[in-house]
């Protein structure tokens, strides 16, 4: 019996042990980062071997880049980006997904199978056209053309559309008898009901939106509208690329991502099964 | 209750976007294939010349094969690993949360970042070659090698995937009921056996969809490639999509990657078709 409990320990050490190691991998590409970006001037970045602990560790590099780079102009930016990259989205395709789910009229399978249908293409093979489109309707250098062409998708409005679908029809049917507007029960009614479901399409535009990098790359010429993503892409390659800067740069990057994540853990666990839906 | 009018009211803004967004860029995608469009020049319909050039095009048959050798690393990774991360996470132990939130968090990190973050990975002085020579291994110049650029791309992707595919097996792996294996462990079944005989089999369609789902962004993947490596050295990293990005914002050649992409399109087509028809056997059995 002792020998079996024995055993257990060590079978729960090696255990924790293995899950360690894998952590630790998992987040060794950022302790490096993170110890980058504290070390002082004098100390060389890359050593043989190579030396996670700074000799002297100091915030130096986080008031540089943030008093003599653009990235907090770059940060606002996204910030900026995002809140319109969720907001649409979000009224958009709820308001896309009302009548399908809840309404009968002449056309719905079919407009639902287009949309669906649609799902299918991906954003790859429509990026050219997609970018004559901008271009042609005036939006080239303008958050709108990173913001609009994104604000509807087939996805977000089958994620809606599913959620509606589980509500039961006397919700509204009593309220109509009450003589309630149509938007009044899409905006009073239905849409607090599916607030996880509008909580899980926002975090999948927030992270889309904050890692967006191909169109604001494609779209904006001018530095001061960049936000984070291609701000720190494109100050990699100039003068002022010291690598100290820069990786306290991409740190500070990953700080709302990581904040927003510890804070929506359980929206983001459940925006991850849903995203998988559309491939 | 609700008129016809009311829902034609809800769906003619979000309907605009779908339309001038995707539908139109869709059918705009296979109209620009046909011709020479290039933005400065007057447009020429060119018909089916743009494809015939695409099959002599050495470079895009590069990019092909650099697509396919980069699926072949990634995807069996993806389906493989991840299924040993969620058994391991699967437990009831104080702290496991906080171990998946660290294994899924790389899922969030944004291309531009982790581009940084494994650059500095990569580096000829840096900790993977440290790592190696611990082994006696001489420094290897990971991005700039024609043959290692690819794996080493890999390697960020699945270190990147992990976390994200883990939750799809943890989810599977937490509908089988438990009593199976308590089954198996009174019948004397080591680790590997009951798993081989219980889990793998009852996890078949997640293993399925994972396949599936990590083919697809491998073949769409070309943004890890513009930050890391820029499609090089010469050529060694470019992936279809990133050569349908060269031709159209590189040299404008918008009708001439247009067709490229439709071919792309077409290859995730059969993907796509070839996945729905194994779901109906595999239902039908």
């Amino acid at each position: 019996m002792g020998c079996n409990i024995k055993r257990k320990t060590i079978n729960t050490i090696i255990y924790h042990i293995i899950l360690i190691l894998i952590a630790i991998v998992t987040i060794i590409p950022f302790l490096w980062t993170f110890s980058t970006s504290l070390k002082g001037q004098n100390e060389a970045v890359f050593s043989f071997p190579p030396q996670f602990i700074p000799q002297t560790i100091t915030l130096e590099n986080y008031v540089t880049v943030w008093n003599t780079l653009p990235i907090p102009r770059y940060f606002i930016n996204s910030i900026i980006l995002a809140v319109f990259g969720v907001i649409l989205p979000v009224i958009l395709c709820s308001m896309a997904a009302f009548p399908l789910a809840r309404m009968e009229f002449r056309g719905r399978q079919a407009i639902f199978l287009i949309i669906m249908a649609t799902m299918m293409i991906p954003g790859e093979v429509t990026m050219i056209p997609t970018y004559l489109i901008i271009n042609r309707v005036g939006l080239m250098g303008s958050y709108a053309g990173i913001i609009l062409p994104g604000a509807v998708s087939a996805f977000g409005i089958f994620l809606m559309r599913q959620a509606f679908l589980s509500i039961p029809r006397e919700v509204e049917e009593s309220a109509l008898i009450d003589g309630a507007k149509v938007w009044q029960i899409w905006l009073y009614i239905l849409l607090p009901m599916v607030k996880p479901t509008i909580a899980t399409l926002s975090i999948l535009s927030f992270i889309g939106s904050w890692n967006n990098f191909l169109w604001p790359l494609l779209i904006l010429s001018d530095p001061d509208t960049y936000p984070l993503t291609l701000g720190l892409y494109k100050l990699q390659g100039t003068f002022v690329a010291n690598t100290r800067l820069i990786a306290a740069g991409a740190m500070l990057a990953l700080i709302p991502i990581l904040v927003v994540f510890l804070f929506f853990q359980r929206y983001f666990i459940e925006a991850a099964y849903s995203s998988a839906v559309k491939g | 209750m609700y008129r016809s009018h009311h829902a034609w009211m809800f769906l003619l803004i979000p309907g605009v976007f779908l339309v001038v967004f995707t539908l139109l860029p869709a059918i705009g995608a296979l109209g620009l294939s046909f011709t020479n469009y290039s933005i400065f020049a007057p447009v020429e319909w060119m018909g089916l010349k743009n494809y015939a050039r695409i099959l002599r095009d050495g470079e895009f048959w590069s990019a092909i094969r650099v697509t396919i050798y980069y699926w072949l690393l990634v995807t069996p990774a993806l389906v493989v690993l991840p299924v040993f991360l969620a058994i391991l996470v699967n437990r009831d132990v104080p702290g496991i949360a906080v171990y998946r939130l660290i294994y899924y968090f790389p899922v969030l990190v944004s291309v531009v970042v982790t581009a940084m973050l494994w650059k500095w990975m990569f580096q000829t002085d840096g900790i993977i070659n440290y790592l190696l020579s611990l082994f006696g291994a001489a420094p290897k110049s990971w991005l700039t090698s024609k043959n290692l650029v690819i794996p080493s791309l890999a390697i960020v992707t699945i270190w990147q995937g992990l976390g994200y595919y883990m939750l799809f097996y943890l989810s599977g792996l937490q509908s089988i009921p438990g009593d199976l294996y308590e089954a198996a462990d009174i019948e004397g079944a080591n680790f590997w056996q009951s798993h081989w005989h219980i889990t793998f089999p009852l996890l078949r369609p997640v293993i399925f969809f994972v396949a599936v789902v990590s083919t697809m962004s491998a073949f769409k993947e070309f943004t890890l490639m513009l930050t890391m490596t820029n499609g090089g050295p010469i050529g060694a990293s470019t992936t279809v999509v990133f050569l349908v990005y060269e031709k159209a914002f590189g040299e404008l050649k918008m009708g001439y990657a247009s067709a490229i992409s439709c071919i792309l399109f077409l290859i995730i087509l059969f993907i796509t078709i070839l996945n729905q028809r194994i779901l109906e056997d595999d239902n039908s059995v």
